[in-house]
């Protein structure tokens, strides 16, 4: 009887922490691969949405400030390049997430202090190809094969803004190298 | 001539059955109410009626505060990028409601840029066809003492910038801080934090 309550309590405990443990990975994996992302053909490419509305449903507390710009990288087929020159003087930031959602690197408009971004993305330190790094290039390896890629641009005015930050946020260029 | 008490085992494979699928709702139910409804239980500064996860956004966060944020602040940016205050509770303590009418006056943070926006209990965007969203550090007005002042709720208050809201559920406001000053990445707890007072009385 004694050994059938410990059973049960492991199976609880177990459970309890596998479901705590996988929900940033599942909610990553839907936001990588949903029916959204797959409609924006961000895999291994920039995609542009539309400033943040009420019917965005996607990923929680949505900023009003902010204009998005997004990228699933995949780094299975070898590096991905990663390069924007936003011309902005307000802030914008370029962040990538892992698997499990850690934020593990991030620039932005202070941090690039006015050079254009220009990132190697590699799954392992090594898999930099040969004289990738000559003009500059910065190699960021990422600790999943597969991760997210969201640029904000602050916006405290969309429309009276738009003309200045829209062709500046489509400098991003998030592609398989 | 005497009764068999004893379970057959059919019954014995029922009830065991029956009691491992206790034992996983009991796991998953723990796991959604940890992740859920007790964002606190990681390390978090209160300041006023706003909250805020010390590791959000955080290679440094442990397993729990990790689901939290994927479930509440997915994407969050650490706290030297940016930091998020959130706020559920009034200044005395009782739950902020969407039916209600609220007024948040503040001093601007020592940050670069800062913004307050209003989110309804799923953590989306309130779908109103009036008044705004948010207000940002672009668009707030001091008044002679350097305070801004917005009401948020679900009536207009002429004169005031005005965060609308819809429905009979929850009230979220989250206060962001773009690039906030040494101080506060340092001592988040030093927040000059925006009172958040019910505007007459809400039943």
């Amino acid at each position: 009887m004694g050994g059938h309550a410990v059973a049960l309590l492991g199976t609880a405990v177990l459970v309890h922490v596998l479901a705590v443990w996988s929900v940033p990975y599942l909610i990553m994996h839907v936001l990588m691969d949903g029916p959204d992302a797959q409609a924006m053909h961000m895999h291994n490419r920039a995609a542009f949405p539309e400033p943040v509305s009420a019917k965005d449903r996607t990923v929680v507390m949505p900023s009003p400030d902010l204009l998005y710009s997004v990228c699933v990288y995949d780094l299975s087929n070898g590096p991905v390049r990663i390069s924007a020159a936003l011309a902005l003087t307000s802030y914008w930031s370029i962040a990538l997430y892992g698997a499990n959602s850690d934020n593990f690197y991030v620039v932005n408009d202070r941090t690039a202090a006015g050079k254009p971004v220009n990132l190697w993305l590699v799954p392992r330190q090594g898999d930099t190809p040969p004289g990738a790094t000559d003009d500059g290039a910065q190699v960021v390896v990422s600790p999943s094969t597969k991760g997210f890629l969201l640029m904000r641009v602050l916006t405290g005015d969309y429309e009276a803004e738009k003309a200045a930050v829209e062709p500046a946020r489509r400098t991003l260029v998030c592609n398989q190298a | 001539m005497t009764a068999n008490f004893l379970p057959s085992p059919l019954q014995r494979n029922v009830r065991n059955l029956v009691l491992y699928l206790g034992a996983v709702a009991i796991g998953l139910g723990s796991a959604w109410w940890v992740v859920k409804k007790a964002p606190w239980m990681g390390s978090t500064v209160q300041v006023g009626a706003w909250r805020a996860n010390l590791h959000a956004g955080s290679q440094d966060a442990d397993m729990y505060t990790r689901a939290s944020i994927a479930v509440n602040a997915l994407l969050a940016l650490d706290r030297g990028e940016t930091m998020y205050f959130v706020a559920t509770r009034d200044d005395m303590g009782r739950t902020l409601r969407s039916d209600c009418n609220y007024r948040v006056l503040g001093t601007p943070p020592k940050s670069r840029w800062w913004s307050i926006t209003a989110y309804a209990e799923d953590m989306f965007l309130f779908d109103v066809a009036r008044g705004h969203h948010s207000l940002n550090g672009s668009t707030a007005k001091l008044d002679g003492n350097g305070q801004f002042a917005l009401t948020v709720g679900n009536t207009e208050y002429t004169g005031t910038h005005w965060l609308a809201t819809t429905g009979g559920g929850g009230l979220v406001l989250t206060l962001r801080l773009y690039n906030p000053g040494p101080e506060l990445q340092r001592e988040p707890g030093t927040l000059t934090a925006p009172s958040v007072v019910p505007i007459g009385v809400c039943e």
